[in-house]
This record gives C-alpha cells, structure tokens and sequence, in this order.
C-alpha cells in the first residue's frame, strides 16, 4: 500500500469501518455461538430468569457486535495514529 | 482495475458524496436488469407464504432450533451445512466472477436490486432526473415537502414490508401477521421489524453507491478474479475518439471526429456516476445502463451500436478469447467437487439425525 492515509477521513466513513465489519463478524459469531450452545444453559448460578430464546439470541449478538466495534475501533484508531506519525517523522 | 493506488485518488476516494441522479434509461440489458429486480423481489417477498406439510415451508424457527427448508429440517449440529453453503455461494461468485465479471452486481446484488426499487419509487414520484435535481435544489415550498413527505411515507411503508417479511423468515409469517394485526408483537420482534426496514431504508433510499464503493468486499477483491477473457462493460475508445458534437447527418470522418458525440448520457444514467469512458474502474457494476442508453444514441445518429459493449479484454484488442481456460476449469472442479459433497452428506444424514433426536429425548 503507497497510498498515504489521508490526514480526515470522513466521521461516515469512519463509522462505517467500525460498524459494518464487526455487525458482518458478529452474525457469524452469534450462529456459531448459538449452534452450540442452547440459551437455557447460559443462565449463570442457577438463577430463577426466564430468558426467551429470541431475546437470548439478539443480546448475544448485540454483545458479540460490541466486542467487534471494539476491535475495529481499535484498529482504525492504530491505523491513523501510526500513520498521522510516521507522516509527521517524513517530514 | 488498479484505480487506488496513487494518493491522489486516494483523496478522490474519500472527496464529500455528491447525491447521484441517475438518468432514467431503456433498452435491453435494462429490461434484462428489471426482469431479474422483479423476480428476485418476488421470491424474498413470497418465500414466507409458501407452505409445505401445515408449516410455512421455509422457516428458520431460532426458538425451537430448526431450520425447515422445503422437506428438509436442519439442527443446530447441521451448522456445517450452512458454513458449507457460504462457502459454495463464495465459490460460486469466484466461477461466475472469472466468467461473465460482475454480473452479480449490476443484476442479482439485493444492494442493485432494492436500490433499483427505490429508485422507481423516486421516479415515480419525483420525475425525471432532471425534475428531481431542480426539486432538491429549489427552496422550501409546501409543493416540494408534500412531494418529499410522499415519497419518503411510501419508502418506509416498503421498508416496513420487508423488515416484517425478513421477521417473517424466522418467526412463522401468519402469526407475525396476526400479532400485528392485534398489536401484541413481543419487542424483539419489533425490534428486528424496524431494525432491517432502517437498513433497507437507508441503504436503498441513502447509501446506495456509497454501499458498493465503500462497504463492499467483493468490489474490492473481484479484480483478482478478474483476467482479460473475462466479461467487461467497456467503451471503444479507437471507434469513439476524438470524441465531440456534431450536427446529426455529419460524416464523422470528414469532421475528423469519432462516432463518440460527447452526450455524456452514459454518465448521466450511470448509478455509481463514473464515466466509462475513462476505463474499466472499480465503480463499475457493469449495470449496463450506459451500454442500452449508447446504444440509444447510436441509433438516433444512425452509427452502428456497441460503441459501448460487453467485451473482454482480449476481444477488445482482437486476440483470441478463451471461455474455457484453467482458472475456469480449477473454480468449476472445486464447486462441483463440493456441491457433491455436501448433497451426499444431506441425502446420507436423513437416518442418523433421528437416532440423535431419540437418544437425547430418552436421557
């Protein structure tokens, strides 16, 4: 890659690389997760809740999305500052 | 192929989105494109409906576990089938890809498909291109928010529709309908509805080209399965330059003029806004919209057609073209290879998925 990052990168296409990503890994994860594991036994201590399978579902993969919005915000965050500071060590 | 790679383009990659208002056109690679829009509509729209045995024949019931699909039922240790066909749909854009190029994009893509709905819906609402620029760009009047309220009421209500068909896939449709009909759909249910009509909504209605240039990984990737025997939209640039205007009924050779007239009508109907003239760019979804509204012109100037064709490389510099060649052969031998593997796997997995079932009842 000899392309420069550009010092802006639009806050869209930002969000876009942090969001999409992750939501893309996290439907995945949530099929891979789910295939495995049946709701009913992710029920910590015994506890008396009553979880329905949908709502187990959705929150598993708005939890595994979240865990992706980290690690693709994570990179881009390395990815420009690294490169904003090898930019400014060229110069 | 290889647009991105000086900085300068870089910075034209990410330059502020201009709003793209594609022309309307007709011809035939755009019926072929709306015929294809239609059909493929018609079977996410109606698929729930179906009904096989008393139950909906395609239902991927997450709270009971199992996937019905026609005759057959799919548990959650049958993941591997559906990595499987993941694979096999990846393996088959490669093969289609190396062959006939984007042709998943420009007709079969839901981004193409449902942005070509809403777009009919502007259309239809809105007018013409040339309508819908001087609309956006006129002031606030009451006639400007009543076309905009209208257009934007009935993009929801689509929107909604298919947000409650995609629920419909994975809670049975009649009694998602019925909860619907009485006001007592559960919240997550209501959720996902309005979840993937926002989606819908603003990935058809919005994002469009902006979908395909900066989320898509395929656009990204296809180029490597991209070689010079593989279909291409491309304009014929010794036929057409020097490109100009002209008075209809001029011999473009004594003008000195190619038979390109310089309409920029190609540009105008183009949905991602580039101009093909430039060459083969990673914009292109090799639509077609510029070939059927070229070939449009040609025929008014009485110039033979395909000033802008499908080719392929080769064909275009008038090598020999090759339809079969190893990067063919090796994509087909793995699909079919696994294809066969994974009906095999199915047809033989029917008597042990019952065994299974029973013993875990028994314990």
């Amino acid at each position: 890659m000899d392309a420069p990052i550009p010092a802006k990168i639009p806050l869209t296409h930002q969000v876009i690389s942090v969001l999409w990503p992750s939501f893309a890994v996290a439907i995945v994860a949530t099929g891979l997760f789910f295939s495995a594991f049946h709701p009913r036994d992710l029920v910590p201590f015994d506890l008396d809740i009553e979880v329905s399978p949908i709502a187990a579902y959705s929150i598993g993969f708005f939890l595994f999305w979240m865990l992706g919005v980290l690690s693709s915000y994570g990179t881009l965050y390395f990815t420009v500052s690294n490169a904003r500071f090898l930019g400014k060590q060229e110069h | 192929m290889q647009a991105h790679n000086t900085g300068n383009t870089e910075h034209v990659l990410y330059a502020a989105h201009k709003k793209i208002y594609p022309r309307e056109v007709s011809g035939h690679f755009t019926r072929l494109r709306m015929l294809s829009v239609i059909v493929l509509l018609g079977i996410y729209y109606l698929t729930p409906l179906l009904r096989w045995d008393e139950r909906q024949a395609i239902l991927f019931d997450l709270p009971a576990r199992k996937f019905y699909i026609f005759g057959l039922t799919l548990w959650p240790q049958d993941f591997i089938y559906l990595a499987a066909l993941l694979i096999l749909a990846g393996l088959s854009l490669f093969f289609f890809t190396a062959l006939v190029g984007r042709v998943w994009c420009g007709y079969a893509c839901p981004q193409t498909v449902w942005t070509e709905a809403y777009l009919w819906m502007e259309r239809k609402i809105e007018g013409k291109r040339s309508k819908r620029m001087k609309l956006d760009k006129a002031p606030t009047s009451a006639a400007k928010i009543r076309t905009k309220v209208i257009k934007h009421t009935v993009w929801i209500a689509f929107s909604l529709w298919t947000g409650f068909t995609f629920v419909g896939y994975f809670t049975p449709i009649n009694e998602l309908a019925v909860k619907l009909g009485t006001a007592s759909l559960g919240p997550w249910e209501t959720f996902w509805i309005l979840f993937y009509s926002f989606a819908t909504y603003g990935n058809a209605g919005f994002m469009r080209e902006q979908v395909c240039m900066y989320m898509c990984p395929y656009a990204r990737f296809q180029s490597a399965m991209f070689d010079s025997d593989t279909l291409i939209v491309a304009y014929h640039p010794e036929r057409g330059e020097p490109r100009g205007s002209r008075r209809r009924g001029t011999d473009p050779a004594t003008a000195g003029l190619g038979d390109c007239i310089d309409c920029n009508v190609c540009v105008q109907v183009c949905p991602t806004g580039i101009d093909i003239r430039d060459g083969l760019q990673y914009e292109c979804i090799a639509c077609s919209a510029c070939i059927d509204a070229c070939d449009e012109i040609m025929d008014k100037m009485s110039y033979p057609r395909g000033l802008i064709r499908y080719t392929t490389e080769n064909a275009a510099q008038g090598k020999k073209q090759h339809i079969v060649r190893p990067r063919v052969i090796v994509y087909a031998v793995i699909l079919l290879v696994l294809c066969g593997t994974l009906l095999t796997n199915l047809f033989l997995r029917v008597p042990l998925e019952l065994d299974v079932i029973r013993d875990r009842n028994t314990l």
